[in-house]
């Protein structure tokens, strides 16, 4: 983890801005409501304490795909005797009362009152005053920082590869426009394995043969599955693809204008990392919060699916404008 | 009268079939109202197209496009389909029905995680998803039979997943199911339309409008329905290809 004083990017991160031209896209509306979880407590006696960090160390952390780093495992609990309540883990990690219990088989120390009616913030607040609030509201809360400067922090860019990838598509946009081509958006699809060989597909939907659905991120994501079973084709061991029912898992893609909401569902389906756009769409884009019916796809919480988004907000390039009811 | 569940009956037979071939148990029957007839079906292949997007819908789509010829001619016809589909259209699925100006569509269960037609969104009826008019959405038709298609998947590839999760995963619950909450997808005035005045005490306790199980749909393997859809399809194209000639 590198400091954030020690990365070389120039990240803004009251802004949200990498590098002067990379607007990490967010859901600004949710940032205030805590997205909550329940999680499995118990209660001990307060002697007990030291016995159950170890537990906890040794038993929990590390298993537990949910990071619960952001609150204070244990609170008091109000009354005469000295008890405390602590938060063994996610639900996800146990998934009913019958795993707690098989979980905490040779603890060492008494517990009681399990339970799984205790809902806790999933994330960090951005705030201090937040914090202070959701600790009273929930349940005790460490101030580490926004969770989102680690969050940005942590991203890596290759801006001058970003770049590159920009110039291709809006170059292509613009010959599309050209061509007569009424709808010329463009996408490029960057396999982290092979980044020098990324899938460009533009929008056929103004082919007369073509459908209204014939997307560019559509066509694109068919491009991709057809070039796998190309090249899996002409391996003679078939090692890679045994498991590629995801088949664009982990790829970076660049579009000129900000997907609809069918183009952005594709893309959770298809499990990409990053999407990169460069022309917002206000009244069909799914990703702004402030575009279209705000859905946010790549952050909306009752979609478990995240992707990270930037809109490129230099002004080196201008891919066609499209007609603004026109779904990306 | 043929009614929405002599067409559900039909995708139903075929998610049966989807899940006998290894998919998963989705499937959907378009049918074109001025005939009464299917004119495309399809079912789940992401397994065979190596994509996570080769939904029942989208296999749908390519179907009757095919059948048609061209892009222009499905957007003219789609006013007037009905799509059955088992599971209510997952966001991408919902979008794009609504790109294509579909009428109507007709679901069995919802789609919890990802439902386009009002469980997660609303893309049938929000104003992002283009200009080609909305469409209502009904559930709740044979919507048992489409969660039991569902569980049996899930049992079954938790059977054969190395490490199950937990017991009641790996437990067939055949009396159990959820509640419907129809105000999620329906107005009760559109409820009234589709089920009629007598049924919205369902609309108000959650309740299914069928509560027995066709449990010969669910059980039987219907190796059939491919000829059956098939042969019903060609009825449409015979149809189509009267009406030029004339
Ligand atoms: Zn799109
Ligand atoms: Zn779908």
């Amino acid at each position: 983890m590198v400091k954030k004083a020690l990365n070389p990017l120039k990240i803004d991160f009251k802004k949200c801005i990498v590098e002067d031209c990379l607007l990490q896209i967010r859901n600004e509306k949710n940032l205030e409501e805590p997205e909550l979880i329940n999680v499995w407590t118990i209660q001990i006696n307060a002697k007990d304490s030291k016995l159950l960090i170890d537990f906890i160390r040794s038993k929990i952390l590390d298993e537990d795909g949910i990071f619960l780093n952001h609150i204070k495992r244990i609170r008091k609990v109000e009354g005469p005797k000295k008890m405390l309540e602590v938060v063994l883990c996610s639900t996800e990690f146990a998934q009913d009362e019958a795993a707690c219990m098989s979980l905490l088989t040779n603890c060492g120390f008494n517990y009681q009152n399990l339970s799984c009616e205790n809902l806790i913030p999933k994330q960090g607040a951005p705030t201090k005053e937040l914090a202070i609030e959701w600790s009273e509201l929930y349940w005790p809360l460490n101030w580490c920082g926004n969770p989102n400067d680690q969050i940005l922090n942590e991203y890596t860019f290759d801006i001058d590869f970003i770049r590159e990838k920009l110039a291709q598509i809006t170059s292509i946009s613009q010959e599309e426009a050209k061509k007569g081509n009424k709808v010329p958006v463009v996408t490029a699809f960057v396999n982290p394995c092979d980044a020098e060989h990324p899938i460009v597909s533009t929008d056929q939907r103004s082919e007369v043969n073509d459908l209204v659905l014939d997307h560019s991120i559509m066509i694109g994501i068919r491009k991709v599955a057809e070039d796998t079973k190309l090249k899996e084709s002409q391996l003679t061991d078939s090692t890679i693809g045994t498991d590629s029912t995801y088949l664009c898992l982990n790829f970076d893609v660049y579009t000129t204008h900000e997907p609809c909401s069918m183009c952005s569902m594709a893309l959770i389906h298809s499990r990409v990392k990053r999407c990169i756009f460069i022309r917002p769409m206000s009244k069909t884009g799914t990703l702004r919060a402030d575009s279209g019916d705000g859905y946010c796809m790549h952050c909306n919480n009752s979609l478990n699916s995240k992707f990270e988004v930037f809109q490129w907000i230099g002004n080196d390039f201008a891919p066609i404008e499209i007609e603004s009811n026109l779904c990306a | 009268m043929v009614g929405h569940c002599d067409w559900m009956g039909l995708a139903v037979r075929l998610a049966r079939y989807a899940l006998d071939q290894g998919e998963t148990p989705v499937a959907c029957v378009f049918v074109y109202e001025p005939m009464g007839e299917v004119i495309a079906y399809g079912t789940n292949d992401t397994n065979g197209s190596l994509t996570g997007i080769a939904h029942a819908e989208f296999m749908a789509i390519n179907h009757l496009q095919s059948a048609v010829g061209t892009g222009a001619e499905m957007l003219r016809l789609a006013r007037s389909i009905t799509v059955y589909v088992t599971v209510e259209p997952c966001i991408m699925c919902a979008s794009a029905l609504r790109q294509l100006g579909i009428g109507k569509v007709v679901f069995g269960c919802a789609n919890e995680r990802f439902g386009g037609n009002g469980t997660v969104l609303h893309c049938n009826k929000d104003a992002s998803a283009g200009l080609n008019g909305t469409y209502r959405s009904v559930p709740g038709i044979m919507r048992r039979e489409a969660i039991m298609l569902l569980r049996y998947f899930y049992v079954r590839s938790n059977e054969r997943s190395p490490k199950p999760r937990n017991k009641s995963e790996r437990h067939l619950d055949k009396t159990s199911f959820p509640l419907l909450n129809w105000g999620r997808y329906l107005e009760e005035s559109e409820f009234v339309e589709e089920f009629g005045e007598e049924q919205t005490n369902h609309y108000a306790n959650h309740t299914d409008v069928a509560e027995k199980i066709n449990w010969s749909l669910v059980d039987e393997g219907c190796d059939d329905i491919i000829n059956e859809l098939e042969r019903r399809c060609s009825r449409f194209v015979e149809h189509r290809n009267k009406r030029v000639k004339q």
